[in-house]
């Protein structure tokens, strides 16, 4: 199909942005990367009044790296994310599941921001961003910054507290020292949606761990933080039936969906599956 | 251009295969339906419009992007390439020719952004695999099987500066 | 005759002809038409799946921005007739379809159509139409349009199925030997609804010109004289009043094989508009709106002695046709030939299918790559490997011990099919060798086995007196006319048609062999109704290159004589002392004259032998005397990951006949893209629907094609076995590929995981269908 009618504006800054959103009164679509929101309007299930075209603002396109992390600017593409050699060296884990996300051609235009907000429970992003603790900062010209917890701002499917007059404007993702962590997945093919997602972060001294952060993509309506995983796993060895255990206890606190591409109890075996795998390899690692 | 207030026709000024476009389109008009019906480029199709198919794949500042996914008016400011940029008068592009040995083609349909993203997958140096792997996993074709293209992205690397590199990405 | 110099042309692996200008992005689809005085459609759909339109308003929408025309069901069911259809099943009552009714019977069911200045304007003002519906509930599925008390689609039928047909072995027999037999193997196979999905959707230009009376079509079809035949036929036209070209096509796959509801009412809509109208399908429409394919469902039975002989197979095949039994090649035929071809390279007793199908709140089913073939391969070679495992027997073993052997051939098989010739064994054999090198073991939590499966197929498809006697009302025989230009240039011409399959390059070689001159003189020209002759069934049924070649190379052979002669007058010798030598004749006595000098001097008539024969033109009608069976055994290699279902194809190999091969790089490709297409019917593609009759894989995101991945460097090996009834040799082979890879595969997961073996009877086995079947055998950990 094609999309409904709306108007477009593309502001230069953050203000006039929040301008616009602030005037539309609920009917106005950032869009950013398009990746999401363009199927959306040729599918008409988006029909926005106004689509505020967020690309041109240069202050959005932004990395910014210190030692207390990582903040990604709403506007920066993943294409950039998997490749940035500074992230690489401070955050591999960002790198690697920009690498899960599509394709080339889509990663070009994909933005951080845009991911975030349209809140696919199967992505990859939002998952990191609950299990690494991000922090979200919103802008609106009511009501100025705000800034919010992931694990908070994921409400359900596609749904997040994001308000209709409110833009991301970045994510910051704290460092976490000491910890080992990375983020698997299985999908059907390289690149495509994930069945479930995986991220998974631990702290370890003398091969015990001591701190353990997990969050699932694709195991319910929003991004699940594993909270039984982690107590499962902190204060263990990574034994095989620790992994057992941790397996079963992430399995029993996701309520996945059965949809055309999977079951929940498939579901639920992919997360197992990862989770065992996770924890083995970073047992091998702790050994070598 | 930036205008204060939204508009649902928007003046542009675009280059496509070094030409310029200056005129106006509605904000709605997708770049895709704006290569083929307003600059009259046909190469480029349009399989799915939810960007999964790849066959409206183009360059957009030399990046492989799908055009159903692009606003026409996004195209301003910017140097938008399409599939009739890759050959000369006489001659193929070393991929088109592999192409044409290997088989790689069968209606033709999904062709042109396979060419486009192979094109940018050549300047930017990635290696053989990385083009296979990478590059056309993001494109769907339903005639050839893939061995084809598979077989023409070998060839054509082989015999290019691009066979000595081995990194990954 | 061997006048000429050149190599022969047959056997060559020829580059396409096409592809330069496919490749600089000069294609010509039909939505690339100059758009200059057109107007746009968009169609307007059923929401609900079964009931009435009550009310249908369209006063807003007329009054829209852009709007030429708005019509709905009570504006178009006055000016149109219904289609009829080409094949029935028998019993079969209803024996037509409607472009329009107020009946709805599938969602996506086209009740109307906006005309608008754009795309986009003719859907803003669709969204205004007021539709009021008496929904009623969804028949979804071959169960439930069986069970007592169904609603049913058509009341004045009092069923919903369309009819019933028993083929071979009386059923007293069957049911004998299944009671006697050691061994019966008793599986209910099912193959999921499929949607083609060519990467360019159907599509049409319709231009009604008031002052010609002339309608002039442009469509993505694969079947321009058929849709022409249809047309006029909808519209109380004169068939000569409506002109059809196909120009490229992206594909097809047997879906655009008949006139389609929603471009006839874009016919109607220019008619009435004395415009040009053009309407795109965009991919939620292809994928649930337009014909999809397959959809059988079947209790099958194999016996056996208990030696591993085969006693009797017997398959009671449902299929499930959908809203309507459409027409072209579509509706019950791909069920009746899955029943036809039940047997496959064997020898029984006894065999037989007996085969009904169903309405269902569907779209309708038509014809898909393999034609039946497929969902029959499936049925049996899944009965021979499951009769292997439970016998303990090797599943190679027990195919060679049954298989028709070459002296056994020609072989008609119970249900009457006249098999030809090859060597069936000497494929599975081959086979075999490949898969014994290339098998690989298993590893940690990854299973791997290895699958076969065998197939014959019906090809170059299908002589006069076959469709007669079966009342198909489908062209069998093909024509092919070859002209030698005044400028010497050739052009062939003939019902054919090109869907991206390579046809304009096989027949250029075809003429350029005959005729004796370089390839680059000849250009084959398809698809139009204006040039190209007769055929309602053009390129189908895997008879293109076969009959379309058989009739191109009687006719190259004859014009080739005539030239000669011509030359030889010129030259003034005998044809036997003439030979052409690159432009020129020679005569032995050292004269020449241009083959161009020559072709003037045929149309001025000049020099000729023949009174009545003027024109440089030769047209040959070759009614085929036999159907020509190709055959295969396909192997496949997998890689079964315990832990998450994922099936990987890590290798596959084809051992294939198809007689004459004329040129091996094309023949390979359509082999490897119908193994592509087979393997995605093997692991991820349904078309699904939920309780309501609601699709419910409606973009690319849910309906799973393969991708390059999925897809491992595919082993081919030809074996030769000329057919005898084809001038030429050739039997065909577009659709060989799709015919054998989810048995094969379903074969190769069920000797990796033989603990599943016995449930592995549902395509596609994507992850989670596998990862259930591992689970509740205990095997995901």
């Amino acid at each position: 199909m094609k999309p409904p009618r709306f108007s477009y504006i593309a502001p230069r800054s953050v203000e006039h942005a929040l301008e616009v959103l602030a005037a539309s009164e609920e009917d106005a679509a950032v869009l950013a990367g398009g990746q999401s929101l363009v199927p959306l309007l040729n599918m008409r299930f988006a029909r926005p009044e106004v689509v505020v075209d967020i690309n041109g603002i240069a202050a959005l396109d932004t990395i910014d790296i210190t030692s207390q992390g990582v903040t990604l600017g709403a506007t920066v593409r993943l294409s950039r994310v998997e490749t940035d050699p500074g992230l690489r060296a401070s955050m591999p884990v960002l790198p690697q599941a920009a690498s899960f996300v599509a394709h080339p051609q889509i990663r070009n235009r994909t933005t951080v921001g845009g991911t975030l907000c349209h809140a696919d429970a199967a992505a990859e992003l939002p998952a990191l961003a609950v299990a690494l603790g991000a922090r979200l900062h919103l802008r609106s010209l009511a009501r100025g910054t705000r800034t919010e917890n992931a694990e908070d701002f994921f409400l359900g499917t596609f749904s997040t507290t994001k308000a209709g007059d409110e833009l991301l404007v970045a994510a910051e993702f704290p460092r976490h020292d000491g910890y080992w962590v990375g983020y698997d997945e299985v999908a059907r093919r390289h690149g495509d949606f994930p069945f479930v997602g995986l991220c998974l972060a631990l702290r370890m001294a003398d091969g015990i761990v001591t701190a353990a952060r997990a969050a699932a993509a694709g195991a319910g309506p929003r991004p699940v933080r594993l909270a039984a995983l982690e107590s499962e796993l902190t204060g263990q060895r990574l034994t095989s039936s620790v992994a057992e255990a941790a397996a079963e206890a992430a399995a029993a606190e996701v309520d996945p969906p059965t949809d055309n591409h999977g079951t929940a109890a498939f579901r639920r075996g992919i997360l197992r599956t990862l989770v065992r795998r996770m924890t083995t390899s970073q047992a091998k690692q702790e050994a070598a | 251009m930036e205008t204060r207030e939204p508009r649902e026709q928007i003046e542009i000024s675009a280059v496509i295969n070094d030409h310029a476009f200056n005129g106006e389109v509605p904000a709605r008009m997708l770049l895709s339906d704006f290569i083929r019906h307003e600059a009259g480029l046909t190469g480029t199709h349009v399989g799915c419009e939810q960007g999964v198919c790849g066959a409206c794949t183009v360059l957009l500042d030399g990046e492989p992007v799908r055009s159903c996914l692009l606003l026409a008016v996004q195209a301003d400011g910017h140097i938008v390439e399409t599939v009739e940029s890759l050959a000369g008068d006489e001659r193929l592009s070393a991929f088109q020719q592999a192409m044409k040995d290997e088989h790689g083609l069968q209606c033709g349909f999904c062709t042109p952004g396979i060419l486009m993203s192979m094109a940018a997958a050549e300047r930017h140096g990635y290696p053989a695999q990385t083009a296979e792997r990478e590059m056309l996993g993001g494109h769907v074709c339903r005639c050839t099987g893939y061995v084809g293209i598979r077989a023409a992205i070998r060839r054509c690397w082989e015999s290019g500066p691009r066979a000595e590199r081995t990194e990954t990405r | 005759m061997t006048a000429t110099e050149q190599a022969s042309m047959i056997g060559v692996r020829l580059p396409r002809v096409q592809d330069d200008r496919m490749l600089r992005g000069h294609g010509y689809y039909v939505d690339d038409i100059d758009e200059a005085g057109v107007l746009h459609a968009a169609i307007i759909r059923s929401p609900v799946a079964a009931g009435r339109l009550a009310a249908f308003d369209a006063d807003a929408a007329r009054e829209a921005p852009g709007v030429a025309l708005v019509l709905g069901p009570d504006d178009i069911e006055p000016l149109v007739d219904a289609v009829p259809s080409s094949w029935l099943l028998m019993g079969q009552q209803i024996t037509d379809w409607q472009i329009v009714s107020r009946t709805v019977r599938y969602v996506g069911q086209p009740l109307g159509v906006v005309v608008a200045t754009s795309r986009a304007a003719a859907e803003d003002a669709a969204e205004l139409v007021g539709m009021e519906f008496d929904d009623q509930p969804a028949v979804v599925g071959v169960p439930a349009a069986q069970a007592p008390g169904a609603p049913l689609l058509y009341p004045e039928v009092g069923t919903n199925q369309v009819g019933q047909l028993h083929v071979g072995s009386p059923v007293e027999e069957l049911e004998s030997v299944f009671a006697t037999a050691a061994h019966v193997i008793d599986l209910t196979l099912t193959v999921p609804r499929i949607s083609h999905s060519p990467l360019e959707p159907r599509g049409i230009v319709a231009e009604w010109l008031p002052a010609t009376r002339q309608l002039t079509i442009s469509s993505s079809t694969q079947v321009p004289h058929l849709v022409r035949q249809e047309v006029a036929h909808a519209l109380r036209i004169r068939v000569d009043q409506v002109r059809v070209a196909a120009h490229d096509v992206g594909g097809s796959f047997g879906q655009k094989t008949t006139l389609f509801p929603d471009e006839g009412m874009i016919c109607v809509a220019a008619r009435m508009l004395g415009r040009k109208v053009k309407w795109i399908e965009d991919r939620s429409e292809a994928l649930t709106a337009s014909y999809q394919g397959r959809g059988t469902l079947s209790r099958s039975r194999l016996a056996l002695d208990s030696h591993g002989r085969f006693l009797a197979i017997h398959a009671d095949l449902h299929g499930d046709v959908g809203a309507f039994s459409s027409s072209g090649t579509g509706g019950t035929g791909p069920f009746q030939v899955a029943g036809l071809m039940i047997e496959g390279p064997y020898r029984y007793e006894k065999a037989g299918a007996t085969i009904s199908a169903w309405y269902t709140n569907a779209p309708p089913t038509a014809a898909f790559r393999g034609y039946g073939m497929q969902e029959g391969t499936w049925i049996r070679e899944r009965l021979v490997d499951q009769a292997a495992h439970e016998l303990g027997l090797d599943p190679v073993e027990l195919r060679r011990a049954n298989m028709i052997t070459a002296d056994q051939l020609p072989h008609v098989t119970h249900t009457g099919i006249p098999f030809d010739n090859g060597d069936y064994p000497a494929a599975l054999a081959r086979a075999a060798e490949i898969g014994a090198e290339r098998c690989r073991p298993s590893s940690g939590r990854v299973r791997r086995g290895v699958g076969l499966a065998s197939m014959v197929e019906i090809t170059a498809y299908a002589p006069t007196f076959l469709q007669e006697m079966f009342q198909i009302h489908w062209s069998g025989w093909e024509s092919s006319t070859i002209r030698v230009n005044e400028d010497g240039t050739v052009t062939v011409f003939s019902g054919v048609t090109s869907v991206g399959q390579g046809i304009e390059t096989a027949l250029t070689q075809v003429a350029a062999e005959r005729l004796g001159v370089p390839p680059e003189w000849v250009s084959v020209q398809l698809g139009d109704t204006s040039t190209a002759t007769y055929s309602n069934i053009a390129s189908q049924a895997s008879r293109a290159l076969a009959l379309a070649g058989a009739a191109l190379w009687r006719a190259a052979d004859t014009l080739r004589g005539r030239m000669l002669a011509l030359a030889a007058s010129a030259l003034d010798t005998t044809p036997e002392a003439v030979r052409l030598s690159g432009e020129l004749f020679e005569s032995k006595e050292g004269a020449t004259v241009s083959w161009r000098e020559v072709a003037h001097r045929g149309w001025m008539g000049w020099g000729r032998d023949d009174p009545d024969r003027i024109r440089l033109e030769e047209t040959v009608d070759f009614d085929p005397p036999s159907i020509a069976f190709g055959y295969a055994t396909h192997g496949a290699q997998v890689a079964v990951d315990l832990d998450t279902g994922k099936v990987a194809v890590e290798d596959y190999w084809v051992v294939h006949d198809s007689g004459v091969v004329v040129n091996p790089l094309i023949a390979e490709g359509q082999i490897i893209g119908g193994v592509t297409m087979g393997l995605g019917g093997a692991l991820h593609e349904q078309s699904t629907f939920d309780s309501s009759g609601q699709p419910t894989a409606t973009s690319y995101l849910d309906y799973i094609v393969p991708v390059s991945e999925d897809v491992p460097d595919i082993v081919i090996e030809h074996f030769e076995s000329p057919s005898p009834h084809i001038p030429g040799g050739f039997k065909g082979l577009g659709e060989s590929g799709t015919i054998p890879p989810p048995a094969a595969i379903g074969n190769a997961i069920a000797a990796a995981v033989p603990e599943i073996a016995r449930h592995l009877t549902t395509t596609p086995f994507h992850p989670s269908r596998i990862w259930t079947l591992l689970d509740e055998a205990g095997l995901t950990g």
